[in-house]
Order: structure tokens, then sequence, then C-alpha cells
């Protein structure tokens, strides 16, 4: 309902982030000296690495690399390494809080039962006066499919609202309505084994390196086995430096490129023609659609030299056997599916689907991004991904939850739009949970004026993130290891993430949090949990018979197996690593669509008073909005603040040098931060990674224009200005980059 | 003991998941907890290929956590020259068959064990002169202020002498660390290994190896590193032809 | 050490006459000298001959060599000298006595350190001069309980009550030693035993200064139980166990990891080297500063001597800043690797191998 409770200075005095560098006990404590250790999964990323905590009183103190789990073999990236110093953490909130202008911080610790009763309260008050709708709730990813479908359930039987969406909007969305939309299901096409088997392996749109680490060794190991490697981006980001083709296109024109691909496909015939007959339809209406699309064109368009993409389209065309593996570079734009549609294309021209090593998936990003969109998650979606517009849909879970099919809302609006409609006055009450849209959506001053007009807005959380500030009411909620249940992979394979410790403090487990609202709801009856695998018991019967089909998939299983592929629709089914063998897709009648993708231009484009592309992404030691890695001290360290990298051809234009503070101007704001003077970055365009808050979030500067289908924002094309405002220290040292910038001057000392 | 399997195996709460007592501690079928001797033999590899390093650091987070050195990270990564590559240098110590380390050590700090690792120093005699780091070829030892002596890798001692492998080589995303066994790597990476290194006229046998297309040619002469850069992409946005 | 170093010998050798002279000197003409403990003598000597005879040995290797020599000219190098002489006594302070840089790494380990070096140190000064016979003990007065301090044959003022807190105390500076060391050596233990790390670079060397420590101590404290409480019985026996203890721990000494005692305040040259005024070397591939010129100069010396060539023949390209190289090592062909800074090191290995890999690693 408000501003911040004190100034932000106050709050971060408070409630951080405060970094963390030591484990529990110090380093010089007995590092064999353990409880137990326990293996689960790395809580930054959709590759959901495994791994072992080591725990001792309550405590994570440690970590061991778990060699046993196929898919990343003991590897892990330094969010993995270091993750386990988010536990133990001086922010942790450890009581329910309640804001205060008058406490210590803006918040004063309460009594749960005080924290649950006003919540409920003011849900029945904003509810009776403004209807049922008028109340939100905003969840994420990164938590296990059990808490997402309980997030389902309890936005529309507990709340009985239908406006629930989630974080997967700004990641995944475009990626999953392309999918559906080509392939009839969506899930990554395959199991990752089959990278090393692929002739060819594009990666477009994809900063592997550093936003998914461990997919690196299995296009390393592709190319042991012979493969070329393809990467289109505006960046060359350290998996692009090795590439054999590299295509530097301008931000927003992937569809241009991939159309000009199958213009070129289809001009030399490097089709699968038995494929295109038998597995798909609408073939002559995709290529009607790309007829004007010579590589001449093509290059115009994308900036890229036209003999490049030729090479790229030969070899792409010519290669039996091929994957093409796309990230956000892709998705975040207002053509998000069209791009996901545009890429499917070209898998389905040549015939690169079903088969060892063929493939187009996307590597969905945040931890449980391909399970958390799948049960119920989403403003238009049930359980098994199915549509709540679906009317045998909402009988079948309506069956399954005990309810009648008329207690089940239709369905609701995106997140952007919640936010929208929160600043319309639409929407007066807010929960969320894993959420920080006010770092993570585009144009973060529209975002705290519509989070300042909330009637209630309750978080629940386990540290005070920078849209909590806000909150009336915080619910100190669990840390991944502080709690059981399943995720799933990129690749699409369930998997277990075990218990280390518990709550600690007077924090609870967050489905715990739910099911008390629900009983003060009175809407207990649909919520009588004792475990978390009872949730996950009646997720596999909701998912019975949907696209997401779990049906097969039991706890058990997941540890004998190491995880299980969906669909699994039995208990005696083996999983299904690789998806449309035998080209049989997810449609009844078992035919692929081929999309006709038109190019269009980005919402905004260049012009003089905004000359310059802004693309914002990650950096490898970050994770999203930063809530968990800009706590823990080594992470931070790695990349302590956002830098603008910008071409040494457009900074000397600017005359800007290394280190200069430039201020960076979008029709939204600006935001001032160090350039990083480096060639590999296009000379039109500037990057700025998205994870900080405030001032330094690179969210300031970006557009709000929705994809249409997807509602996903245009992270990765906006109009900026550039200009230096003074000088500064150079970003980049020669000197070795152990030396911690940061640390106390002792370590400082530190020599070679 | 060293084994870091938990103390109390059958604490509460152990259900599921907690490390297998013995099997693979290391990726791939070949290595097993008790091939400590294949460290000695030469059967246990490690391998670098920098031209795969991706600089994402997990190998300096990952070093701080073994067990020898617990606290601090000891291997060295740096930039060629991030203005124009992503090109990263990852170094841990090659340990070579003759250290000069050892050999420039003034206090006789620096012990080779008969497996062929090269020892940090020992603290007892180490006199913090970094002879060893200014001697090194390969520019590993640290010298650390604070407690006014040399740190540098001993391939996870603790690790590896019980043939699990270091913390870089298992963290590293992109196996351009790499530790497993020599049937392992011919099998999977189809290239060839070199320990031979020729700075100037010193010719270095190290017991770490590198990868290169062709170990034909015979030692890896490092002063050609002075030569004009090689990069992947020499002209990656294709502007040389506008 | 295949032959015996001739000038090690000597030096050993009149280091023991020395010795024996101090002794028969000490006790006047060796009144005072204790026939009993001959045992304890003749383990010193032979501790004394191995100590200098390895300390010899060990200054006369290339780099500990050049390192006294430079030690010693950069603490009395004239611009500096005085202020050095003064920071001597703080030096040895902080490096030798309170040994700092083992606090900054674990206090525990420190602690341990300080009880065991302070109990030996003890130990050391009760002994010695017993063992010479250059102390002993006279009693005073009619009362059999005072004693008076004699050291060599001049009565020294200091007479005490041996039934008083100091009088115990000077009769049991031994057991009060052999507390502190045993309490010392538990810590390390405990530690060894325990730390996967320690425990991984082991060495036998490493437990049985720990293993001899614990035996002299308990020894000892044995003796003082059975002489207190038992009646004296089994003293004989004990005797002779603890005199065999401590002679082979003082014959262990210049063999083992003990030696470092005697190395250890090379670290104070150390500090002086590094302080000394002398030119910066500048990186032959970077330009930059990166240590003191005349060290890397010395080791320029130093590894031929060792069998090293680390120059650069004229095939080999050259440096980019070839002109910093050492005015006092000219470079011929083209330098010498030992120019190049450790980053720059690494980065040409990444270099060369990325040679040696065509189009991708």
């Amino acid at each position: 309902m408000a501003t911040f409770p004190v100034t932000e200075q106050a709050l971060v005095d408070r409630y951080g982030p405060h970094l963390n560098r030591t484990p529990p006990g110090g380093w010089n404590a007995d590092s064999t000296d353990i409880d137990k250790q326990v293996r689960t999964h790395c809580c930054f990323c959709g590759q959901q690495c495994s791994l072992y905590l080591k725990v001792k009183d309550n405590q994570v103190v440690g970590f061991e690399p778990d060699y046993d789990f196929p898919f990343n073999e003991g590897r892990l990236c330094p969010k993995g390494i270091k993750r386990y110093l988010q536990g133990d953490h001086p922010d942790r909130l450890l009581d329910p809080l309640e804001r205060d202008p008058d406490a210590p911080g803006g918040f004063r610790p309460v009594s749960w039962d005080h924290a649950l009763d006003r919540t409920v309260s003011e849900i029945r008050r904003i509810q009776a006066e403004h209807g049922p709708d008028a109340f939100a709730m905003l969840s994420g990813v990164s938590l296990t499919n059990e808490k997402s479908y309980l997030v389902g359930k309890f936005a529309r039987l507990a709340l009985g609202t239908a406006n629930l969406d989630y974080n997967g909007r700004l990641c995944m969305v475009s990626a999953g309505a392309g999918n559906m939309a080509s392939l009839g299901m969506d899930r990554a096409s395959n199991s990752w084994a089959d990278i090393p088997q692929a002739g060819v392996v594009w990666i477009a749109g994809a900063n592997v390196a550093e936003c998914a680490p461990i997919t690196t060794s299995y296009i390393w190991r592709a190319r042991d086995n012979g493969a070329k490697l393809i990467v289109s981006d505006p960046r060359v980001h350290p998996l692009a430096r090795t590439a054999d083709i590299f295509l530097g296109l301008k931000p927003g024109t992937d569809s241009a490129l991939f159309g000009t691909v199958l213009h070129i496909l289809v001009e030399r015939d490097w089709l699968d023609h038995d494929f295109i007959e038998a597995h798909t339809q609408g073939f002559d209406a995709a290529v009607e659609a790309v007829a004007d699309y010579t590589v001449q064109w093509g290059s115009q368009v994308t900036g890229v030299p036209a003999g490049r993409i030729m090479a790229a389209a030969e070899l792409w065309g010519t290669s039996d056997t091929g994957m093409l593996l796309h990230a956000r570079g892709i998705e975040h734009h207002t053509k998000g599916v069209d791009n996901v549609k545009s890429a499917i294309n070209l898998g389905l021209a040549t015939g690169k689907f079903g088969r060892p090593g063929c493939g187009v998936t996307t590597i969905t990003g945040q931890g449980n991004g391909q399970g958390g969109r799948e049960h119920g998650h989403k403003c238009d979606q049930l359980p098994g991904n199915r549509k709540i517009t679906d009317p045998a849909a909402r009988a079948y879970i309506a069956e399954v939850w005990g309810c009648d099919e008329s207690e089940i809302p239709g369905a609701g609006i995106t997140a952007q739009e919640i936010v929208e409609a929160i600043h319309r006055g639409e929407i007066k009450g807010l929960l969320s949970i894993c959420f920080n849209p006010a770092v993570s959506l585009p144009d973060t001053t529209y975002t705290r004026e519509a989070l300042a007009k909330l009637e209630y807005y309750g978080a629940i959380d386990f540290f005070l993130n920078e849209t909590a500030y806000q909150a009336d009411i915080v619910l100190a909620g669990s840390l991944h290891e502080e709690d059981e249940g399943t995720s799933t992979s990129a690749e699409g394979r369930v998997i277990k993430i075990n218990q280390a410790i518990d709550p600690p403090g007077n924090a609870r487990k967050d489905w715990k949090i739910l099911l008390d609202i629900a009983q003060r709801l009175g809407r207990g009856q649909y919520f009588t949990y004792d475990t978390t695998e009872e949730i996950f018991e009646e997720l596999r019967v909701a998912s019975k018979g949907g696209k997401a089909d779990y049906y097969g998939i039991t706890w058990q299983r997941i540890e004998d197996e190491q995880g299980v592929f969906w669909p699994c629709p039995e208990i005696g089914h083996p999983g299904t690593p690789r998806l449309y063998e035998g080209g049989t897709f997810a449609f009844p009648d078992g035919r692929a669509r081929f999309n006709p993708v038109a190019y269009r231009e980005p919402a905004e484009v260049v012009d003089d008073n905004y000359p310059v592309w802004l693309t914002t992404g990650r950096v490898v030691s970050q994770y999203l909005s930063g809530t968990q890695t800009r706590r823990i001290g080594p992470l931070v360290d790695q990349y302590p603040e956002p830098l603008c990298e910008i071409h040494p051809t457009l900074a000397g234009e600017l005359n800007i040098r290394d280190g200069d503070r430039v201020e960076v101007t979008s029709r939204r704001g600006s935001m001032q931060l160090p350039a990083k003077v480096v060639t590999t970055i296009r000379p039109d365009t500037v990057f700025i990674p998205f994870h900080w808050a405030g001032d330094k979030a690179a969210n300031q500067l970006t557009n709000r224009a929705l994809d249409p289908i997807s509602k996903i924002p245009e992270y990765k094309v906006s109009a900026v200005s550039v200009r230096r405002v003074g000088a500064g220290e150079a970003t980049t040292d020669r000197r070795d980059l152990n030396i911690d910038p940061n640390a106390p001057a002792s370590t400082d000392l530190r020599r070679f | 003991m060293s084994d870091p399997a938990p103390r109390n195996p059958d604490a509460p709460g152990v259900a599921v998941g907690t490390m297998p007592d013995s099997g693979s501690r290391a990726r791939g079928d070949g290595i097993h907890a008790g091939l400590a001797p294949g460290l000695a033999s030469g059967e246990l590899l490690f391998v670098i290929d920098q031209s795969r390093c991706i600089g994402c650091r997990a190998c300096v987070e990952g070093c701080g956590e073994c067990g020898t050195h617990r606290g601090t990270s000891l291997i060295h990564l740096d930039e060629v020259d991030r203005s124009t590559s992503t090109q990263t240098v990852p170094m841990v110590c090659m340990h070579c068959t003759d250290p000069t380390c050892a050999e420039v050590c003034p206090a006789d700090a620096i012990k080779q064990n008969e497996d062929g690792v090269v020892q940090s120093s020992l603290k007892p005699r180490c006199i913090g002169c970094e002879n060893c780091i200014q001697a090194c070829p390969f520019g590993v030892p640290k010298y650390m202020a604070e407690i006014d002596q040399m740190m540098k890798c001993d391939m996870c001692y603790d690790r590896t002498s019980e043939g699990t492998a270091p913390m870089c080589a298992s963290v590293c995303p992109s196996d351009a660390l790499w530790f497993g066994t020599r049937a392992e790597f011919e099998e999977h990476r189809g290239r060839q290994l070199l320990n031979d290194w020729n700075f100037g006229n010193q010719t270095v046998t190290t017991k770490v190896a590198v990868v290169v297309d062709d170990a034909g040619p015979g030692p890896l002469d490092v002063l050609l590193g002075r030569e004009p850069g090689f990069q992947w992409q020499d002209d990656p946005f294709g502007l040389e032809g506008r | 050490m295949t032959r015996l170093d001739r000038t090690a010998l000597a030096w050993g050798l009149l280091a023991v006459l020395v010795s024996l002279g101090l002794v028969v000197l000490g006790s006047d003409g060796l009144t005072w000298f204790d026939a009993a403990l001959v045992g304890y003598l003749f383990g010193t000597l032979f501790a004394i001959f191995g100590t200098v005879y390895r300390y010899v040995v060990w200054t006369q290797r290339p780099p500990t060599r050049r390192l006294n020599r430079r030690g010693w000219q950069a603490m009395l190098a004239r611009q500096k000298r005085a202020s050095n002489v003064v920071s001597l006594p703080l030096l040895i302070a902080e490096r030798l006595l309170l040994q700092d840089f083992i606090r900054k790494r674990s206090w525990l380990r420190w602690a341990a350190h300080q009880l065991i070096f302070w109990g030996c140190i003890l130990a050391a000064l009760v002994t010695f001069p017993l063992v010479f016979g250059w102390l002993h003990f006279e009693s005073v007065g009619q009362a059999a309980r005072d004693y008076r301090m004699v050291v060599a044959n001049l009565d020294t003022p200091l007479t005490f009550d041996s039934r008083g807190v100091f009088g115990w105390l000077v009769i049991h500076a031994l057991d009060v030693s052999a507390v502190l060391v045993l309490a010392g050596v538990f810590i390390f233990l405990s530690r060894r035993l325990r730390d996967p790390g320690a425990m991984a670079v082991e060495r036998s060397g490493d437990f049985l200064p720990l293993a001899g420590l614990f035996a002299v101590s308990v020894t000892g404290l044995m003796l003082t139980a059975s002489n207190m409480w038992l009646d004296g019985r089994f003293y004989t026996f004990i005797t002779t166990v603890h005199a065999l203890t401590v002679i082979l721990g003082l014959m262990y000494i210049p063999f083992g990891k003990l030696f470092h005692i005697f190395q250890r305040p090379g670290n104070i040259g150390v500090s002086y080297y590094k302080d000394a005024d002398v030119p910066r070397a500048t990186c032959t591939d970077c330009g930059q500063e990166w240590a003191s010129q005349l060290q890397v100069d010395d080791l320029k010396d130093i590894l031929p001597e060792l069998g090293f060539d680390y120059s650069i023949p004229t095939t080999l390209p050259a440096a980019p800043f070839p002109e910093v190289a050492s005015g006092t090592h000219a470079p011929h062909g083209n330098g010498n690797y030992q120019d190049v800074c450790p980053p720059c090191r690494r980065r040409l290995v990444t270099l060369a191998q990325s040679r040696r890999v065509g189009g991708f690693g």
C-alpha cells in the first residue's frame, strides 16, 4: 500500500544484501566433521545440476560434487559451488514481518497468527469490495513442482482469483507457446544426451557459457565427435568465440535470420522432402512467408555478412543430424513466439526431429522453469499443461480437486498485465512468492508506481527482496534446501530436491504457509496434505492424461532411475528422453505444424534521439533478480556491479574509454554505470546485465512492450542513447582475476 | 579419514541420496576410490585444454573448497585481453618432473611426492622469499602476504591421493580442466596430450598434460605465444568488408 | 649428501670443541659437571655437530647462499642501517617469538605452536646449563629448604625457599615445560588426525617430532610423579627411559622437521631483502613492474648453477618490451624468460596452446 516504509538505505542496512563469505564454523572448521551429506540439486538454473550438501547442526557447511548424476557428473558452475553460503545468512528472515515505518529497517517482527490473520482479513476485504479477481497472486518457478502445483490450486480454490501468473512469463513462455503451436507439446525436444550425437549444433541467442555453463561440456563432446558449431548472437560470448560460423546479428532480427535460412534451404533444396511430406503440415505457407527473404535481404536486415548466412544454411541443411538450441536471446522479444516458430521451421524443413542428435529446443533458464510451467502455475493453465478454458480439463481437475467445476475461475491475465492492472487500480491486493518484479519486470519506475497503489501486498520470501520493500506483510518462507520435492530440468527430467535442513527460527516451509492461509480462508478442506509427497501424488493424478503427464513418475522411481523424463503416463513406462520419435508430434494427427513467420521490427527501433540498441542478459555469477546470489560474497566479487559493454568504435565516437562512467538513457529512464569497452559486441549495440536493483537495474531502461501471444516483455531490444559522464577505473585488469577487488586489504596483498 | 562420507552415516535424516560408500568418485567408469596408484603410474591424468575455458570461475570457487587449503583459492584464472576476446587463462600447478620452484627454494620448503605431485610449501620451512613465485615458468605459486608464505596448487592432494578428482577438474563445466583415466581420454576426446614444454632453451616435463591436435611436432614452445594474436573470430561482426 | 662436506665437517667439529671448552670453563674445570648427565652431554654435542653440519651444507646451496648474503647486505645497507637495527628486535619478537604469521593461519595452530615453543625454550634454559655444569643450586643457611642459584662458580643473589611459590616453580620448571609441550602436542595431534587436508599431505616426519616431544614430556613428568607420590619407585627405570628419549630427540634435531628452528630466522633476512631500496623489474611482455630487479637478477644467476637455462634464442619471437631487461644481464639472444612476469607467463602458455589446437580445442 505504499512506497518504502523507511529510506532505501535503511532497508539495505537492515535487510541487505549483505555478503556472506564464510561457511558456518569458519574455514578452519573440520570439514569432515559433519552429520550427513544430502544429495540434492542446485537451485540456480534450469540445468538442475546434482550435488551433495554437507550438513552439520542443521546448517549447510559445504558441498561435494556428485559424480554419479548423469547430467552433470560432478560439474558445477560457481553458483552451484557457493550456493551453500545462502544459508546461515545475516539477511535471512526468521519471523513474519509487518510494515512499520517506526521500526528499524521499516518492518517489525510479528507472530504468525497476526501475520496470517491480517493477510486473510485483507484478502476478504478486498475481494468483498472489489470482486475476487481484484486480489492477484504472482509466483515463481524457483519453486518445486509440488509448490507450483499447490500455488495454482491455492490461487484458484483458496483465493478464488483468476489472476495468478508467474515469473516464467519473463522467461520461457515464448518457447512454450512456440513449442505448443509447432510441435503440440512444450518440453525440450531431447535429453541433452542427444547433443553429442549432433552433426551441427546451432546456438541461437543463448550465452551458454554463462547461463547454462554445464551445457558447454555437451557441445564440446559434440565437437569431439566432429560436430560444427554455429552461433547467432549480438555478442561474441565465451562459446561464440570458438564457433565455426559466428552470425553476429542485430538485436531483434532473429526471425529474419531464420526466415532467410529457410529461404536458402528451399532455394538450394536442402530439404527433407520425405519428412515434410509424412510428418508436417503447412510447409507451403511457411515457404510463402519467406519468399522474399533472399540472402541479400537477410544480410541487410540482420547485419550479418551474406556469405556467413549462406555457410550456416549450408551446414544446417546438408548435415544429416543437428540440434538448434535457443534461449532468452530469441525469446525475450515482442516476436518471441515468432522467433521460436521460425527456428522450429528450420528443424522441420530438414527433418531434424525425433532422431538421435536431432532437435530444436529451448534451454530453459529458471531452476524449475520446465516443471513450473506445466502444472497450473500460469494464468490460463491447469495441471498437466491443460487449458483452463477447456471444459474437459476443468471437469477432470475439478474431480481431482474434489470441488465443483464452477469454483475454478477462468483464464486470468499475465504477470506484466497484472502489474498494469494494479497501476490502473483494477487489482487492489497482491500475494507474491518467489518473484521480485521490482527488479525483474521492465520499466522499474512503472512497477514501483504500481506497487505503491496496492491496498495490501503480502510477500512470501526468505530474504527481503526489493519488491517486498513495499509489502505490508512479509511471510518468512523456506530456502531450497529447507524443503523437499521434485523439479523438472531443462531436459524434461523430473528430479528430486531433498531437504538438508529445517527452516531456521520461526520461518516456515512455503507450502505450509499456503496451507495456513487456505485454512483461515475457510478452504482448508482442499488442502489436507501432511507431507510434500502427498502433494506430488495428487499432482501425478492431476497431470494424468494431460500433455505434461507425470502419472507414471513416483519419488521412488526418481531416486532409483536418476530422474524420469516426462511424458510418463504409466508406472511401467520408461519415460521419454527424446520426443517425437518416428516423426510423431503431439497433435491429434501426429503432424508438426510449420508456422508462417513474416519478419517485423521490434517494438522500439533506434532513431536520432535513441540511436543505440540496448540488449540485456545475465552474467555467470548471478541468478535472475539476484535475491540470493547478490548475498553470496564470492559470487558478488566476480562481477560486483553492472557494466555497460560497448564496442571501441562506438566508444570512440562517444569519447568513452574503458571504465568511464556512462549514462544510458531510454524513453523509460536512465542509469549511470561503468563502460566496459570490448570488441565482442556489435558496434551498434550495448549490453547491460540485469541482476541488480534500484539505480543499478537495467530494467529501468527496458520496454514494457509484450509479445502478443506469450506476453513476454521485450528485454532484448530497446533504443537508448549513451553518453560519457566521467572518468573511472578500468574494468579490465590483465592481472590475475582471483584477486578480489573488494576484499579487505589483507587478501589484496596476494601476489601473482 | 579424508573420505568425505559422513562421520555418522546412520544419523537420522540421511534417508536419501547419501554418498555411496564406494563406487565412482569422478566422472566416467574408470575411476574408483582406492585407485590412488593410478596417480603414480600415470593411469590417472590431469588434463588442461585452455581453449575450452569459458572463464566462469567455477574452478576458482571450487579450489577454495579443497581440504588441503580450505578457504584459499590457489588456481589462477586470468584474461588474455578482455578488450578483444573472452579467452581466459586457467592455470593449475603443472607438477614439473624437475620443479624449478623446489630448486630455487632456499629453505628446502617445496617437496615432491613419489607420485610426482609437487606439494605446497612446507609451512615450518617457507621463509616467504618468493624465489619460487618468480622462477616458476608457469607462474603458479602465490605469495600470501598475510601469512608471509607461499602457497600453491597441490592437485587437491587429499582427493587425488585417493583417486578422487581434484575440485577444479571436478566442477569445470567445459572440461577445460579434466581428470580421468588415459583410456577415457583417448576414447572420448580424440585429441592428443602433450606434457613437454620449451621455455626458450629450457625444456620442462610436467605431470599435468595439455591437449593439442598433434603431439608429433614435439614440446610446446611457450614463447610462440608472443606471436601476433591467434583468435577464433578475427572479425566477428564482418566489419572489415564494409 | 652422498659425501661428507668438508667445510661443514670442520664447522661442526669446531662447534663441538667450542661447546666442550665452554663446559670446562663454565663448570669451573668440571667441578660442577654432573657425571650422571654425561649421556645428555653426548646427545647435546651430537645435536650441535649435526645441526651445524647441516646448517653449513644448507647455506652453501646456491639459492640459500645468495639469499643469506643478500639478507645481510640489505640489513646493513648504509641508507637503512639505522632503521634496520631498530627494527631487528621488533622483527625477532613478532616473527620468531610471537610467530604472528601462524596466528593468521589459524588461532588454534598458533596456540599449539606457542605452547610447544615456549615449553621447549623453558626446558632448554634449564637443562642445557645444568648439563653443561654451568648452573647448580646450593643449600644456604640452616634451614634445608633455602637454596641459592649458582652460575658457573659465581653465587647469584638469587636465593629462594624451595617450598615457596618461586621455589616450586624453579624445581618444577621442567614439569611446567612438559605440560606446555603436551598441551601443544595434543592440539596438533587432534588437528592432524581430523583435518583431511593435513592428513593428505602427511609425512611420517610430521608425526615423529610430535611423538618425540610426547615421549620426553611424559617420561619427564613420570619422574616427578615417581619422586613425589611413589616414593621413588621405578625412578631408575624411568630415568633411563627419559634419558634415552631426550638423547634420541636431541640427535633427531638436525635431521627432521625440527631443523626449521634454525632455518626460520632466515625470514628476517628475507624481510630486509624485500624491503631494500632497489629498482623494480619491468616485465618484458606487458611493461608492468612486477618484482625486485635484484631478485630477478639473482635468480638468473642461480638458475644456471642449478642446471636451468631460461634464455631465449633468436629463433623465437622477441618480447614487446625487450629494452627493460636488466643492465647487468645484458640480453643475449632474445632475452631471458625470467624477465617475464607470472601473469604474462600464464598467458603465454595459453596463447601457445591455442596455436596447437586448430580451429577449436
